[in-house]
């Protein structure tokens, strides 16, 4: 049969040009298909929940109770079985994804491997997350529970908040003023075909530049075969590599979808006017928390009427002004020769600093987003955040040169 | 960075496991000293979870890693030491995938039948399939695959 496709498509031509690629050995490069891995889970448990789920918040009677038919639907799915095991699957792989993409563009950030000629797939790593994090947010509207209802009602409020155009764009997403007959509908379309199919073409991009441009490899195959990619062929090595981390990440993923329901509905109960408001999934509290520690009445005019509120500023500028410097670190780099190996992060303790101090600015402002269980003051948690970012950087500087010493000049000089 | 070592996945695993502490003391068990049963998990439990997940598949794997491929590759093929103790495991590992089939089955069926079945013994027995499935593929990788290191030209006409 094989040498009937074989006359046919040459696929023993193919086999020789693809199936033999190198792929370059790290086990740090196993957390971007952590992510990749994890896309694939929510697409296959995606199907099964979109076969079961009705996209509507018409009122439907469920034991004598009046609740919405997207709401229903979501019952019923955690009543079949294993059904409500798969559905925390979903819920858990869309953390992960998030989680792992970010490790990796750390990873990435660490090693300099957003350097020439990689920028462009820095580039499109920076929309993947982006756009990991708008599809997942887009999911949680979609049972129609109590904690999902206030938490797209504060993503809708978002959106209104950008300057000209927010109310516009918001009410495209949510199909009128959250939450209308047409929310759920609109944002269904999204959640489950317009934006998968963006994510797959922007992995599907990511992963054909880095197979043209190849990995920055490990830095004592520069010994081993300078100029060349040291590596495994795809088929078997790496292949069976993939496949046994995507049944590791399946295993681990179904023992704590099992034990943790991730968004258990039975016990957020359906919305209700005396539903309080509650506190973004975790990759957003982050943004919460520095909604908490500016002036809520902040007010900065624009022309033609339009200001720029604290949720705008706390929600969009920042994350804005961080994306904007993420997109424009490639450029600090003015090498001209073509960057092979991983760089060590010790021998870069400017970057390495820089990349601790940020991740010290995200744990501290999520922090900040329990700010009356903490019982600290805006200004107190300022000074937390500053202060443990600022540092953070010099801890590490100088630990690092403490214990590996300064930096030569050729790598001093690059960022 | 230098090598495909096993120092970072050691550190993955040792983050993992703070991380689940932290989710832990965060709530869960303290709400049981007290005599609460908590009901859900909140966002920063799940945070830590899935951070502490990331890393625990990301230092598993560095291990697996470091056993299967080694620190350095050097181009060449280098046989495979087939083993009978490895055929031996392969088949016991294969039983047992059969057994938990057969378990997993009837629990489908009984859930379907008889009523609910906890989702966390569930969970566990899917995993404990995969992770079965998983072990078998490495111990037949490390003893029956020859390991074929290439030193490919930089300018490969693959995908163009």
């Amino acid at each position: 049969m094989y040498r009937w496709f074989d006359e046919r498509l040459s696929l023993s031509r193919f086999n020789k040009k693809f199936l033999n690629k190198a792929f370059a050995v790290h086990h740090s490069y196993f957390i971007g298909e952590i992510a990749l891995f994890a896309f694939i889970t929510l697409v296959i448990t995606g199907i099964f929940l979109t076969f079961n789920y009705e996209p509507s918040i018409r009122t439907v009677k469920v034991a004598g109770k009046a609740v919405s038919a997207a709401y229903a639907s979501v019952l019923y799915i955690d009543s079949l079985p294993f059904g409500r095991v798969l559905r925390s699957v979903h819920h858990w792989s869309a953390s992960i994804m998030i989680a792992a993409a970010f490790i990796h563009l750390l990873r990435v950030l660490v090693s300099g491997a957003y350097k020439r000629p990689r920028e462009i797939n820095w580039f499109i790593g920076l929309l993947l997350l982006v756009v990991a994090i708008v599809t997942s947010f887009t999911g949680y509207s979609l049972p129609f529970d109590a904690f999902s209802a206030t938490a797209t009602s504060i993503g809708y409020g978002i959106g209104t908040s950008i300057p000209y155009v927010g109310e516009w764009i918001s009410q495209i997403i949510f199909g009128g003023e959250f939450p209308t007959l047409h929310s759920i509908p609109r944002v269904y379309a999204l959640h489950v075909l317009w934006f998968p199919l963006i994510l797959m073409a922007i992995l599907g991009m990511h992963m054909l530049v880095m197979v043209k441009q190849k990995h920055t490899q490990p830095n004592y195959a520069r010994k081993v075969a300078p100029g060349r990619i040291l590596g495994v062929p795809l088929m078997p090595q790496q292949a069976y590599m993939s496949t046994v981390l995507f049944l590791l990440y399946l295993a681990v993923v179904f023992f704590i979808a099992g034990a943790y329901i991730a968004h258990p509905i039975e016990v957020y109960g359906p919305p209700t006017a005396s539903t309080p408001a509650v506190k973004p999934d975790w990759y957003l509290i982050w943004v919460y928390g520095i909604l908490q520690i500016i002036p809520g009445d902040l007010k900065i005019p624009l022309p033609f009427g339009a200001v720029m509120n604290s949720e705008f500023i706390g929600s969009i500028l920042v994350p804005g002004i961080l994306g904007l410097a993420a997109v424009l670190l490639p450029f600090l780099d003015t090498r001209s020769t073509k960057m092979r190996y991983m760089e060590l992060p010790t021998k870069h303790p400017v970057r390495t600093g820089v990349t601790f101090a940020l991740l010290a600015f995200l744990i501290t402002t999520t922090l900040a987003g329990w700010k009356q269980e903490l019982g600290l003051s805006a200004g107190q948690l300022w000074f937390i955040i500053l202060g443990s970012s600022l540092l953070t950087y010099l801890v590490v500087y100088y630990a690092i040169i403490f214990f590996w010493g300064r930096p030569s000049k050729e790598d001093a000089g690059a960022v | 960075m230098y090598k495909n070592d096993s120092v970072l996945p050691f550190f993955g695993l040792l983050f993992a496991v703070a991380l689940w502490m932290m989710a832990y003391f965060d709530g869960q068990h303290l709400a049981m000293l007290l005599g609460h049963a908590p009901e859900e998990l909140s966002g920063g439990q799940i945070g830590l979870i899935t951070f502490g997940a990331v890393f625990f598949i990301y230092g598993v794997m560095g291990y697996v890693s470091y056993w299967l491929e080694g620190e350095e590759l050097r181009p060449g093929r280098h046989e495979a030491s087939n083993s009978l103790w490895a055929g031996v495991a392969i088949v016991l590992l294969l039983i047992l995938l059969v057994a938990l089939a057969g378990v997993f089955t009837q629990t489908i069926i009984y859930w379907s039948t008889e009523g609910p079945v906890s989702t966390g013994f569930a969970g566990r027995l899917a995993g404990y399939i995969l992770l079965d499935m998983a072990a078998i593929l490495v111990v037949f990788k490390k003893y029956f695959v020859a390991e074929v290191v290439v030193a490919e030209d930089e300018h490969s006409e693959v995908p163009w």
